[in-house]
């Protein structure tokens, strides 16, 4: 059987690059796009912890399923935010909007 | 049956005041959508929300004293009731005193009345959730409809960079959340609160990194939403493009059920791992009231000093989760209640004065004491109530607040927090300066408030005053919230 480990380091990895992306993208889109790498790392996490430490209960596949699904939610809801934008501005470089400071 | 085994209590009766706000926001948005067939009044959808708001609050008050369960995912206790009052009341005065404002300055009423009462449905079960799946649900419930209503103002484009600055900071922080509630259940073998206790209390001397490590990641996500320093740098100007109601809801509820879900879970299910949190949260306590009220100094916009005041304040609440125990989480509610109320008037009084004039910068506010000095005297009361003067709300809740935090052996933290209660006082005066000291720059005709203006600012007024002098009723309440919590 593959060690729990080798899936904590590939969620740990998977969440790393998300992060970096999140602080490396000027991209909304591409941003959007790191934080569903950061979560699935999260959901790779809680179904590698659900079948290793509490077969019998499931609650982190269920979990699991409900970060895929909220995720999905938030990339709507997030995209229709950057639709507004880009039709205000023509542009969804998250440096160039910057109206907000200080 | 689960399962486990456990016996699960269905009784759906237990969530009805919150059934009651999702239907109505529903019925809202599907009324809207005939809005010229049925010919609707503009009074009918606020009408609507106020009275779906009412009859829940009417309903919560059914279970003053309960304490069970829903499924062994929603407690119903008299903490669930403190606050399912204190949030339903809140976004009833935000309605009340901004149904004009909406009116004239939101774009989509309609859902935006319906986000408003999901959002505190979703901040109720923040604060009910005995789960962590239910607790992060909630919150989401709670983010998706302020990431929405945050971009609604119209003809503003700073509305959009607003949302979308809250949005994308908001899935990382979210993402930063999961990670360490992941983290969390890994260690503790499940997400049910008591049985994480149960398991944290049995010692956990060989997962230590990883339980740190999700501490970490979890006071960052829920500090986030609490707009903690270093996680607030979207606060201000998710303040700032927001539409001003919703800038008073930021800083109202969803602050509040922050506070409510680190209360949760700090003196729940985390508190046997006190040894490693503690420090994190003092830190984040310093730097929150430090960074806030000193940033707050220089701000032009109302709003934005409205907003790093509203950190800073966050910084004071803190304190009280870095020395958990009764007495500081029932100095916490009543603090927390004594600055909803205090803030609200404040921020009613800015929405009428913008309703009056569409401006929001503070030298913009010079002379109001002469064009309108029943709205001076409201922002000058919740201004020096919000700094901790005497006779005032503020005074009494953050005095109560600070002694508890004393006698949890931090002393020095609340030096540091008198020292930014004053320096606090010293950019709330630069408003009443302004309004007080110098000729208003415009028209100096008189002008008045609408009556539902009056009404909301005025029951502001009234509660600022009566709680500074006789707060015992609200005491006595968070009191009673704190039993249940501990117990």
């Amino acid at each position: 059987m593959i060690p729990l480990e080798n899936f904590l380091l590939l969620s740990a990895v998977l969440f790393g690059i998300g992060f970096y992306g999140v602080l490396a993208r000027r991209s909304a889109i591409l941003i959007l796009i790191s934080v569903e790498l950061m979560l699935a790392g999260v959901s790779i996490n809680f179904v590698a912890f659900a079948s290793y430490l509490d077969p019998e209960a499931f609650s982190g596949l269920i979990f699991a399923l409900f970060v895929i699904t909220v995720a999905a939610a938030e990339v709507g809801l997030a995209l229709g935010i950057v639709l507004r934008i880009f039709r205000e501005r023509r542009t969804a470089n998250v440096d160039a909007i910057d109206e907000l400071k200080w | 049956m689960d399962v486990l085994g456990n016996e699960l209590n269905f009784q759906y009766e237990l969530l009805l005041p919150e059934i009651v706000l999702a239907v109505t926001a529903m019925l809202i948005v599907g009324l809207d959508a005939f809005r010229t067939e049925l010919n609707l009044g503009r009074r009918t959808l606020p009408g609507l929300a106020i009275l779906g708001l009412v009859i829940a609050g009417g309903l919560s008050l059914t279970w003053i004293d309960s304490d069970t369960d829903f499924a062994r995912l929603i407690t119903i206790d008299n903490f669930t009731t403190f606050f399912r009052l204190l949030f339903i009341a809140t976004a009833l005065v935000i309605i009340v005193g901004s149904w004009e404002y909406i009116e004239r300055y939101v774009a989509h009423n309609a859902e935006f009345y319906g986000l408003l009462l999901l959002s505190t449905a979703g901040a109720i079960y923040m604060a009910a959730a005995r789960d962590l799946l239910t607790a992060y649900l909630a919150l989401e419930v709670l983010s998706f409809s302020l990431y929405t209503i945050v971009s609604l103002a119209r003809n503003d484009q700073r509305s959009g960079e607003a949302a979308l600055k809250y949005v994308l900071l908001g899935g990382v922080a979210s993402a930063m959340l999961l990670y360490g509630l992941s983290l969390l259940y890994g260690v503790a073998g499940s997400t049910q609160y008591p049985e994480i206790a149960a398991a944290l209390s049995a010692g956990v001397e060989d997962v230590e990194l990883p339980l740190l490590l999700g501490l970490v990641l979890i006071v960052g996500g829920l500090g986030f939403k609490a707009s903690a320093v270093p996680f607030h740098m979207y606060a201000p100007d998710a303040y700032e493009g927001a539409p001003l109601p919703v800038t008073a809801y930021l800083s109202a509820t969803s602050k509040a059920a922050a506070m409510a879900l680190f209360l949760r879970w700090f003196a729940g299910p985390l508190l046997p791992a006190i040894d490693d949190w503690q420090w994190m949260i003092a830190v984040v306590a310093v730097a929150t009231m430090v960074l806030g009220n000193l940033v707050a100094l220089q701000q032009r916009n109302i709003k934005r000093l409205l907003a790093y005041s509203s950190i800073g304040q966050v910084g004071f609440m803190l304190m009280a989760i870095v020395t958990i125990s009764e007495v500081s989480a029932s100095a916490l509610l009543l603090h927390m209640g004594g600055y909803l109320v205090t803030n609200l008037a404040v921020f009613m009084a800015v929405i009428a004065f913008y309703n009056q004039t569409q401006k929001e910068d503070i030298v913009e506010f010079r002379g109001l004491a002469q064009t309108n000095p029943f709205l001076a005297l409201v922002m000058t009361a919740g201004l020096f109530s919000l700094a901790g003067m005497p006779l005032l709300a503020g005074f009494l809740t953050k005095f109560i607040l600070f002694q508890s935090v004393v006698d949890g052996g931090y002393t020095w933290l609340v030096m540091i927090a008198l020292i930014m209660s004053t320096v606090s006082l010293y950019y709330y005066l630069q408003v009443v300066k302004q309004m007080y000291l110098y000729e208003p720059s415009g028209n100096p005709a008189r002008w008045r408030l609408s009556p539902t203006g009056y009404l909301a600012t005025g029951v502001l007024l009234v509660a600022t005053v009566v709680l500074g002098i006789y707060a015992s009723p609200l005491y006595t309440a968070a009191d009673r919230a704190t039993v249940a919590l501990f117990s």
